[in-house]
């Protein structure tokens, strides 16, 4: 009895989670120009529609651009913050620590509205590229606290034997470091995959022309509710449980062997 | 290859401990040392100042006839062992083992040779392929020996190499490190706070105790003749009887010992349980009651109270005949050289 109800319970709360993206991605499918019942598909014009639209292209590619270019930065800039206060005795470093993790706590508007004025300020004109070092302000301190979390004292001994053994200092970190804590440094870019694919404040207050595909949704959703802001979603959705099917496969699977 | 060590009036301080105390220590090429100590003795540091991760406030370290107190670990003709292995668990054992050579620039299959050849010196042949996590901890140590020796260091540095084995294992890997040792001719500088596994494998065993060497010499030596009452004590079991250096001999509650001592006034005399023996001998130490006994196979450990000194409990280790009751009466002796005396109040 209690057992039925507990699974009553977790088909409920499955629901409750799933049954928006479920409902999104079924009327994606939806025959006429309406995303409402009764759903008259299937159908793929929504997709082809979609997929012709040069514009909705364009941020979709930008959005993958930005989202992998500001991920390799904030892991490579993580990585090496990580290593530096895990490995050496630096003055203040719990200070520098703190420093580096603050930006989590600070509301991605704020972070936005600082970097546009200090951005248009310094004369740099609002790019993709802007777009990009705003995503590397709120991942680094993310990458930096996974990378950091898992550097323990059986790399560093290993890093002292490879040292002993004649290693030099780069030779250390590609060779010892970096494939020890392989797991956490995929995390961390997956992890920063996803959340810049999906962000919007940033992307919206730091770009002009060529804009994100959540930038590009948005103006979108002004004209009104269509079909092909379903098959936007779930291509977008696709996208995202991809990256975390990746995850799963590449990184935890791994740690688990 | 192998190399001779010379240490120089080393001192090393951390803040305000003073770790290391005007070592001198020479070691020959080919030797094989133990340091051994109790913990926090400095002996750790002492290993870590010879394999160039610690720089020593003073003094100097020579290796082969060079100079090596400032130079790097990577530049030394040393490799060190490390207590917890530190292989490289993303690595094979090939990789592993090739490690050194590969850094030194030699080319792939002249160091994959060299690897599967130190691979079947430590009798892991055919494990090439395996990683680190599919191997015991006994076979991790094996590795971590053919990874530290395919460089062919000069000087081969092993901190507590046996410390994570059980007692078993810990023996047979003895046996193996002193017959590695030889067959290379290595200079093997080995780090343990087990003076079994130091007489077991040592040319020559120095003893260290807080930051300073107490005594060094062959395991033998150290044992029957140690240097100082610390070394005494931590080479094995040993019996304390209260005593003072008079003209005639020395006064103990057994009675007065024909024993002679380079120094007068207060001491303490000791004798191995071992060296205890019963029935009549060239020394008398009088007639005692036995406390407990138990058998132990190749001798009979007992407790027995002398009669003279009812409050001395001493351990003798007898010959493993009869087992004595509890209560029986035996009478013990002693050869002359048994006993070691050392000066006490210092």
């Amino acid at each position: 009895m209690t057992r039925a109800v507990s699974w009553i319970y977790l088909a409920i709360a499955f629901a409750f989670i799933y049954l928006p993206v479920g409902t999104l991605v079924l009327f994606s499918f939806q025959g006429s120009t309406l995303p409402v019942p009764p759903f008259d598909g299937p159908s793929a014009r929504w997709y082809a529609e979609v997929l012709s639209d040069d514009g909705l292209v364009d941020a979709l590619s930008n959005s993958l651009l930005v989202a992998a270019g500001s991920s390799i930065l904030a892991v490579g800039l993580g990585f090496f913050a990580a290593y530096g206060l895990a490995r050496h005795v630096l003055p203040g470093s719990v200070a520098i620590r703190g420093l580096l993790i603050a930006p989590l706590t600070v509301s991605y508007l704020i972070i936005g509205l600082g970097l546009l004025i200090v951005l248009t300020r310094v004369g740099l004109g609002l790019s993709l590229l802007t777009v990009a070092i705003g995503h590397v302000v709120i991942n680094l301190p993310l990458a930096f606290a996974i990378i950091y979390a898992s550097m323990g004292a059986q790399q560093k001994n290993a890093e002292t034997a490879a040292r002993d053994l004649g290693a030099g200092e780069m030779q250390v970190i590609w060779l010892v470091t970096v494939p020890m804590v392989f797991p956490a440094i995929a995390a961390a870019f997956f992890l920063s995959l996803t959340f810049s694919w999906d962000e919007f404040i940033i992307a919206f207050l730091l770009s002009r022309f060529d804009v994100t595909l959540p930038v590009e949704i948005w103006s979108l959703l002004r004209s009104g509710l269509s079909p092909r802001l379903n098959a936007i979603g779930s291509l977008v959705f696709l996208v995202s449980v991809a990256i975390v099917l990746l995850l799963e496969f590449l990184v935890f699977r791994k740690r688990r062997a | 290859m192998t190399a001779p060590v010379s240490i120089i009036k080393l001192n090393h301080r951390f803040g305000d401990f003073h770790a290391l105390k005007d070592i001198e220590l020479d070691i020959d090429a080919g030797e094989y040392i133990t340091l051994l100590g109790p913990s926090g003795c400095g002996k750790t540091t002492l290993l870590s100042v010879l394999g160039g991760f610690i720089e020593p406030s003073e003094g100097r370290v020579s290796i082969g006839g060079r100079d090596m107190t400032r130079v790097a670990p990577a530049k030394r003709p040393t490799t060190t062992m490390f207590q917890d292995y530190a292989l490289f668990p993303h690595m094979n054992l090939r990789d592993n083992v090739s490690f050194g050579l590969r850094m030194a620039g030699v080319e792939r299959r002249a160091r994959y040779a060299r690897a599967e050849a130190m691979l079947d010196l430590v009798g892991l042949a055919g494990s090439a392929q395996k990683r680190p996590h599919e191997l015991s901890g006994g076979q991790r140590q094996r590795v971590a020996l053919a990874r530290a020796l395919a460089v062919e260091p000069d000087v081969l540095l092993l901190d507590e190499p046996l410390g994570a084995l059980d007692l078993k294992l810990r023996r047979a890997m003895q046996d193996e490190l002193k017959a590695i040792q030889r067959q290379v001719g290595t200079t093997f500088v080995h780090v343990t706070h087990d003076q079994e596994e130091a007489m077991a494998i040592a040319d020559r065993i120095v003893v260290m105790n807080a930051g300073r060497i107490e005594d060094e010499g062959t395991p033998a030596r150290i044992y029957r003749q140690p240097a100082s009452l610390f070394s005494a004590d931590f080479m094995g079991e040993m019996n304390h009887i209260p005593a003072s250096v008079t003209p005639e001999g020395i006064d103990t509650p057994l009675g007065r010992l024909a024993v002679t001592s380079g120094f007068s006034g207060a001491c303490v005399a000791c004798i191995r349980p071992e060296a205890i023996d019963l029935n009549d001998g060239p020394i008398a130490l009088g007639t005692a009651r036995v406390k407990d006994a138990a058998f132990f196979g190749t001798y009979v450990r007992a407790h027995v109270i002398p009669d003279a000194a009812p409050d001395l409990i001493l351990v003798a280790n007898l010959p493993p005949g009869e087992v004595p009751a509890p209560g029986q009466d035996l009478v013990l002796s002693a050869r002359e050289e048994a006993f070691h005396i050392f000066p006490t109040g210092d």
